[in-house]
């Protein structure tokens, strides 16, 4: 993405000068082409070279989860805004009267010395509230701020899902062109063991962008040493594309999956988490593979992989290529 | 021990922070004394600190609406804390919209000062936020350490020009070289030095005035008579000191002071509303 932000950075400019933005991959390069058409007949090109890569992927129906917070993006920031930049971890509990955050530390020999705060809402402050099982979760902070300062200067909503500790929490936004996701893996329990957990984000989506000829959506197989393909789950998540392909609700999509089974989801979630933390690669996760929706798949390397926005004129296809994956 | 305070004036809250957010960009660690009158913020002049002597009083009436306070005994009727100021400012600053805050001295994981508050909100319903600030006790054997400084038998004692002035000075001067000579004379003039071997830089300072201390102030009585008012006092000191001192200030104060102990030591005060703040930078060789 560093590549790609300081093309888009001066808005100002863009605003000014560019009539349009189009996005392409040429199937032979392993190119992604950013063209600005711009006033007075000057057109900018960017080449940019991606790599195919595998990125992990979240299995987590943020619909049944127990509990469900939602509250203006504005609301959770100021939340947060109590606890000084460079904290890691957060816990968050939820009982019926309260909702509160404290700032969690590692034991540690510094341990007497941190400064301890906690913060608490009433119920009545969110927009929704929902609870079905008092819990404590603790999860990374940082991944969060980037969220909410995203939420906040575009005025949205957060919704957050999650259940008892151990198991991930989502944070989502959604506007008319996006859907945003954030999920986190939390601390199995919140007295911490000896060596903690590093929780991690696993595959944040990106929105669409409403020019371009490709859906944008992270693809890939979960990324695990000692997983047998049977493990490998889609996310469950999905992203509108501009050009309209099926949305298929979750369940729907559980379908095509014969080796997994509704009842070890979310089981399988902890462990694609707990495995995704002890992989060496599992610091930063984020993939992105552009598909045009008219284009061939007959790419070797793509071909192994579960392809959420389903052509409109292939689906049949992508099913039979679904299900080679996990034979 | 026990200490119960409730700050409900908005006012008295926001200058109490300013207070400790200005000690917090001074020093690291801190000796909080509490009084049944007042509060004050001490860095005791050790080695260790590099010489470097803070003493900062107010009064617990401008900051406190209600107070209580019980000391170690009723001798020693004061308590005495080992704080880090920054832990103290933030949590402070994030209160600063709060009805009222309270601060105690409580025992949780260790000692600590607590900050709790009740932040308003859209809703009926009311945020509470608490910070426990940790702090150490400091045993009564080592309070003798922590008493208000004497006035040290300056030599000269002049007003300082603007703060800002003087710290942009200061800054520049700083990537020069490592050390200043501050000088200053009986007729209001103050210089500030730097030598180098490739270069000296001066910048002179006039009409600044000196403080009336009155003959029984401790100018001491032979040298200062027959100094004559134009001859310059100096002392020379770490310039990263005096650039953290100018640093810290927030507020420009009603009053700014600066007393020369003749390649000795400078003293600096400061003076705002009812907050004073003196600092104590060894002159080095």
């Amino acid at each position: 993405m560093k590549s790609v932000l300081p093309l888009f950075r001066c808005l100002t400019s863009i605003e000014r000068n560019v009539e349009r933005c189009q996005i392409s991959i040429t199937p032979p390069n392993d190119q992604v082409m950013i063209q600005f058409f711009c006033r007075h007949g000057i057109t900018k090109t960017h080449n940019l070279c991606f790599q195919e890569s595998e990125a992990l992927q979240a299995v987590f129906a943020s619909h049944l989860s127990p509990n469900v917070l939602k509250a203006p993006a504005r609301l959770l920031s100021d939340m947060v805004m109590h606890f000084p930049v460079s904290q890691e971890e957060i816990t968050l509990s939820m009982t019926p009267l309260r909702v509160s955050l404290r700032n969690y530390y590692e034991g540690g020999d510094d341990h007497m010395k941190n400064m301890y705060t906690e913060m608490s809402l009433h119920p009545d402050e969110f927009d929704y509230f929902q609870i079905g099982v008092e819990s404590d979760i603790t999860f990374c902070l940082k991944e969060l701020r980037g969220l909410l300062s995203f939420a906040e200067s575009h005025c949205l909503p957060v919704s957050v899902h999650f259940g008892a500790a151990g198991k991930p929490v989502c944070f989502s936004v959604e506007d008319m062109v996006l859907e945003a996701t954030v999920v986190l893996a939390t601390l199995i329990d919140s007295e911490s063991r000896g060596p903690s957990q590093p929780t991690e984000t696993l595959a944040p989506t990106t929105p669409s962008c409403a020019d371009a000829a490709a859906a944008v959506l992270p693809v890939g197989s979960c990324e695990a040493d000692s997983r047998k393909p049977q493990d490998i789950a889609a996310v469950m998540e999905l992203i509108a594309s501009s050009q309209g392909s099926p949305i298929i609700n979750p369940p729907a999509l559980m379908l095509l999956l014969p080796q997994i089974d509704d009842s070890n989801k979310l089981s399988v979630a902890d462990e694609a988490c707990h495995s995704a933390t002890t992989t060496p690669a599992s610091s930063t996760i984020c993939s992105l593979l552009f598909r045009a929706l008219s284009s061939e798949d007959n790419d070797g390397c793509a071909a192994r992989l579960p392809v959420l926005a389903f052509h409109s004129d292939e689906e049949e296809e992508d099913y039979t290529r679904e299900q080679s994956c996990y034979t | 021990m026990k200490l119960r305070g409730r700050i409900l004036d908005v006012a008295c809250l926001n200058r109490f922070t300013r207070v400790v957010t200005t000690i917090s960009k001074l020093t690291k660690v801190c000796v909080l004394r509490l009084t049944p009158d007042n509060l004050f913020f001490v860095l005791s002049g050790k080695v260790a600190n590099g010489g470097i002597g803070m003493w900062c009083e107010l009064s617990q009436a401008n900051v406190f609406d209600e107070y209580q306070m019980e000391g170690v005994s009723s001798e020693d009727n004061e308590i005495c804390l080992e704080v880090t100021p920054e832990n103290l400012s933030r949590a402070l600053k994030t209160v600063q919209s709060a009805k009222a805050v309270k601060v105690k001295l409580t025992k949780k994981h260790c000692p600590c000062l607590t900050i709790a508050a009740e932040l308003p909100t859209m809703s009926s319903t009311s945020r509470v936020v608490t910070h426990d600030v940790p702090v150490d006790i400091v045993p009564r054997r080592l309070w003798h350490e922590f008493k208000e400084p004497s006035m040290p038998d300056f030599h000269v004692s002049v007003y300082l020009p603007p703060l800002k002035t003087m710290k942009n000075v200061v800054d520049r001067m700083k990537n020069l070289s490592n050390f200043l000579v501050m000088e200053a004379n009986l007729i209001g003039e103050m210089n500030l030095k730097i030598e180098t071997d490739l270069v000296s830089v001066t910048t002179h300072f006039k009409d600044l005035g000196n403080p009336p201390w009155g003959d029984d102030a401790s100018q001491d009585g032979g040298p200062s008579h027959s100094r004559e008012p134009e001859a310059m006092v100096q002392a020379r000191v770490d310039i990263r000191k005096l650039q953290q001192f100018l640093m810290g200030q927030q507020v420009n104060p009603s009053k700014a002071m600066c007393n020369i102990v003749h390649e000795r030591v400078v003293h600096l005060i400061l003076l705002h509303e009812d907050v004073s703040l003196q600092y104590f930078i060894p002159a080095v060789a």
